[in-house]
């Protein structure tokens, strides 16, 4: 397995006034091609400002991110753009579905920036919501959202899934079964996950957790035999 | 908003209403005359006799005689030598007072004395029929009877060619002073008072001439009328939209402050109290914005259009007018805005405050026809996006619609106003009357002198007449044409193509047809101004004339009615400017269409200001509504933004729709402009005629200006986009 996210010296500075705020302290890890990554920490402690920045939402105060061999930290704008395009595939707490758009159309929506071809019908059956194709987002239970949300992340074959608390928002059932889907995905189709969550039994799951707190890194822990989500303790 | 509205209102309706308070208050001041008499043989006896008329109240004497003046130039000036100075009085600006026993002084002209630097003090002199004077100034100032003047050397206002003087007629260098004109001030209307002139005078006079004849006041008073048209309906239309979409404003305002509202109830505010801060807020935004506006309109936009007009029309003073009409329309503003904040407070008022703490849910798309149709399939995402936008929007959609429909609708009715008047001068002054001198004759002008001037000129002679028409009780005046085999004036039908008029027929102007409600086969009676005679005849055929209504006949079928045929002009395809005797005054073809153009250049001001306002309105709607509904798609755009759609792309998605929205704004717009252009062209009197034509011209324009708007509109929401911050706008969550 090759790596194909690494964190060098990443530091993160808000500036508010006179006081400066430490989002990130000298980060630095790797994350291997088909890894399911867990990362944990309590509420503040940075990790979201880590999701944005390996994201391209934000850019670091300095240090380096590379990703399949780019230096995202020196993007411009667009070239950040055109990043979260092709590489990124965003999974959010609350969906953040197009509700003008009905669940095939919002898979098949990024048929206007990327140059994949989308079979939107078969990625939605591969997320078991092919019989809801031409529903709208409101027409939806909250799981089944978040499915499409997957399905939407996914068509597009990005090199990583990036999601933020994506079972904050269900109950422990349904976010089972997302999970679970994830947790497939990175398994059978080699694609790499990274889940932020404050949820600490996930990281039985996970083939990688990192721990961070206060802005740095309190460990890494990689497991040699991760269990299924399905297996896990709720 | 409320500011636009009521300052383009209150500022158009402060000129026009300026224009004509400007000319009440001076005419009083100055007490013009009702009426001018105008006859060799002014006697005494003659002065009795039209004092002892029971509708005179005063009269007074003057000798207006045509002077040049000692300059290079040889500029015309009008002599006024007075009796007395009671009736059209000199309004003085500079020096004394008109003093009736000074002989020695002349008080000039103002904006004349101004072109040749004179001022009080020095001295002046003229020469007329042989005769010169020379004369100290006393005073500058202006005169009532030359609010506008031209003289003959030029059909529009030159201050260095010409100007007026008036003097005592202690001025008058020979002993018997021949007055020629009576000054007179009458009760009741001018016709009544000229048939009174008519039966106890028995005619012993060349003309009279009442106020509505006297060319400085009626010239000035057609220039009111014009500017009235177009500043009557369209600030109206403009109100209105202004007020439709402050209420669309307000109401999503109130709408978006609904978890503010809820948290201030919850926290156990009473109604009333949190009512009243919503609704004060609005009350006094809009307060500010109006009165802002009804200040400001009335003080900046007349001035503009009177430095204009100051050029062909000369007043002391040029003030803005005032009407109840302005406060009642602010006023009117005021209230509804008020209502409509306490209407949008009180529904969130009533939820209870656990609900109205939580956004309102939103609205669900549907699929609707268009939906399931096979085409939609190849639409794009950025169609898709916007069709269900829009009709999730219904009302923000049909607000944006109206707003551009309102500003296509001024646009093209302001320069529709323009094609119209190009193209009645076209139509008057090319395809009807087609010669190049019209030689106008004196009243008592010899059938032998005529019988001259036609082998002289090689002309055809023309007899126009003032006429009254009567259809039951509806009674207009107008004009009858009397063609003998004329080949330089042509009738035209509604495509302004010649007809012809038999000998037999009578053919009626269509818009007289209109106004008297009659069509061909119906029995007109009419008879000529200063005769009695009352003709009854069917009217067998219509023509269309743009400035002139009333009658076509031929010589044969007058004379068949038993009415004297006497030409009132003699028109030439050759260009005359030697003066024949019985000849009143020559017309060329050119100074025609030149006054024509001189008339309507101050009106293209008023077009271009009330075009600009328009693309602002069309800005400001579009602007607003789209702020109001970029704070509701925000979330939307910023997840677009982090799946890696570029700004320029949502751009596109935003102006796709306001072009959307233009598009069919502007295509509702072009014919309701054409309506408003309709009825501009039916306000403008009895004597014009026009069917509204928008030109091809007009149209590009518009559609510039308006699709202009919208990509305005649209750049303004770029940097928006830009700056748009993904991680908070994603945080911002339900």
């Amino acid at each position: 397995m090759s790596t194909i996210i690494e964190f060098k010296n990443v530091n993160k500075e808000y500036k508010s006034g006179d006081h400066i705020l430490k989002a990130m302290d000298d980060v630095n890890f790797t994350i291997d091609e088909g890894e399911f990554v867990v990362i944990l920490g309590p509420s503040g402690a940075g990790k979201s400002t880590l999701l944005n920045l390996l994201g391209g939402l934000d850019t670091v105060s300095s240090g380096e991110i590379i990703v399949r061999g780019n230096h995202i930290e020196s993007f411009n704008d667009n070239q950040l753009t055109t990043y979260r395009a092709k590489n990124v595939g965003f999974i959010f707490q609350f969906y953040n579905l197009i509700p003008n758009l009905t669940a095939l159309e919002n898979v098949e929506l990024m048929k206007d920036i990327v140059d994949v071809n989308i079979n939107g019908l078969s990625v939605l059956d591969s997320v078991g919501l092919k019989d809801h194709a031409n529903q709208f987002p409101a027409q939806l239970s909250g799981g089944e959202q978040q499915r499409v949300s997957i399905a939407r992340a996914v068509a597009k074959q990005p090199t990583m899934l990036l999601c933020d608390e994506p079972t904050g928002a269900l109950d422990s059932k349904t976010g089972v079964l997302i999970l679970n889907l994830l947790q497939d995905m990175s398994n059978n189709q080699n694609t790499t996950v990274v889940i932020v969550t404050h949820n600490a039994i996930l990281a039985e799951a996970a083939d990688k957790v990192i721990r961070i707190k206060n802005g740095q890194i309190e460990s890494i822990v990689v497991n040699e035999n991760p269990k299924k989500v399905a297996d896990l303790e709720w | 908003m409320a500011f636009l509205g009521i300052y383009v209102f209150a500022g158009f309706g402060a000129e026009s209403f300026g224009f004509e308070q400007t000319a009440d208050q001076y005419y009083t001041e100055t007490n013009l005359a009702d009426g001018w008499i105008y006859t060799s043989n002014l006697d005494d006896d003659f002065v009795d006799k039209v004092n002892n008329l029971s509708l005179t109240k005063d009269s007074e004497r003057q000798l207006v005689v045509n002077s040049i003046a000692d300059f290079d130039n040889d500029p015309d000036i009008t002599l006024h030598f007075l009796e007395d100075d009671d009736i059209s009085k000199f309004y003085v600006m500079e020096g004394e007072n008109f003093n009736l026993s000074d002989g020695d002084g002349v008080w000039l002209d103002t904006r004349f004395a101004d072109s040749k630097n004179l001022t009080v003090g020095d001295n002046i002199t003229f020469e007329f029929e042989g005769i010169e004077v020379e004369k100290e100034i006393k005073g500058l100032g202006y005169s009532p009877e030359h609010v506008y003047q031209t003289s003959d050397s030029s059909m529009i206002p030159d201050y260095d060619k010409m100007g007026f003087a008036y003097m005592s007629y202690k001025a008058f260098p020979l002993d018997d002073l021949p007055y020629n004109v009576l000054l007179v001030k009458y009760d009741g209307n001018s016709s009544q008072y000229e048939k009174q002139l008519d039966d106890d005078l028995d005619r012993d006079y060349s003309s009279f001439q009442s106020r509505d004849q006297h060319p400085s006041f009626a010239e000035f008073r057609d220039e009111t009328e014009q500017h009235k048209m177009m500043t009557d309906v369209i600030p109206v239309i403009f109100i209105i939209i202004a007020m439709l979409t402050l209420l669309t404003t307000m109401t999503r305002i109130i709408d978006s402050q609904r978890t503010q509202l809820g948290v201030l109830k919850a926290l156990g505010f009473k109604n009333r109290t949190i009512m009243f801060h919503y609704i004060s807020y609005g009350f006094w935004m809009v307060l500010a914005g109006s009165i802002l506006g009804f200040i400001l309109g009335p003080l900046t936009l007349p001035p503009i259009m009177f430095d204009e007009m100051s050029m062909l029309y000369s007043f002391p003073e040029w003030i803005s007018g005032f009407d109840v009409s302005f406060v009642m329309v602010t006023a009117l503003m005021i209230i509804l805005s008020v209502v409509i904040s306490y209407l949008a407070c009180r529904k969130i008022v009533n939820e209870s405050p656990s609900t109205a703490i939580k956004p309102k849910i939103p609205k669900v798309s549907t699929t609707g026809l268009l939906d399931k149709l096979g085409i939609w399939e190849k639409f794009s995402f950025n169609v898709r996006w916007n069709y269900r936008d829009a009709k999730r929007n219904k009302f923000r959609a049909l607000m944006s619609i109206v707003g551009v429909l309102a500003c296509t609708m001024i646009i093209v009715a302001s320069f529709g106003c323009m094609d119209g008047f190009d193209e009645m001068k076209e139509w008057s002054y090319t395809d009807i009357n087609h010669y190049s001198s019209k030689l106008v004759l004196n009243d008592n002008a010899t059938t032998s002198q005529v019988d001259n001037i036609v082998d002289e000129v090689d002309g055809e002679r023309l007899m126009e007449s003032a006429i009254e028409i009567k259809v039951d009780d509806v009674k207009k005046s107008g004009v009858v044409t009397v063609l003998d085999d004329n080949e330089l004036y042509s009738p035209t039908d509604d495509d302004k193509n010649p007809i012809e008029i038999k000998d037999n027929e009578i053919s009626l102007s269509r818009k007289m047809a209109e106004l008297l409600n009659v069509k061909e086969g119906d029995t007109i009676k009419w008879h000529i101004m200063g005769s009695d005679k009352w003709v009854s005849t069917k009217v067998d055929r219509l023509h269309s004339d743009p400035t002139s209504q009333g009658i076509v006949v031929t010589k044969e079928k007058l004379e068949d009615l038993d009415l004297n045929y006497t030409p009132t002009s003699v028109i030439t395809s050759r260009e005359v400017n030697d003066n024949y005797t019985g000849v009143n005054t020559i017309f060329s073809m050119d100074s025609l269409t030149d006054s024509w153009d001189e008339m309507m250049e101050s009106s293209m001001s008023v077009i271009y200001m009330l075009a600009g306002f328009a693309a602002l309105l069309s800005v400001i709607v579009l602007y607003n509504l789209g702020l109001l509904s970029f704070t509701e798609i925000k979330r939307e755009f910023a997840t677009l933004k982090v799946l890696g759609f570029k700004s320029a792309y949502l751009r596109k998605l935003l102006l796709t729709q306001n072009l959307w929205f233009t598009t069919i704004g502007f295509i509702i717009g072009v014919p309701l402009g054409r309506e408003t252009l309709q009825y501009l062209w039916g306000t403008m009197g009895d004597s014009f005629y026009l069917n509204a034509t928008i030109s091809i011209k007009t149209l590009i324009i518009t559609f510039i200006i308006t699709y202009v708007a919208s990509v305005v509109v649209n750049l303004m929401f770029s940097g928006k986009l830009k700056k748009l911050d993904m991680v908070e706008s994603l945080k911002d969550n339900e």
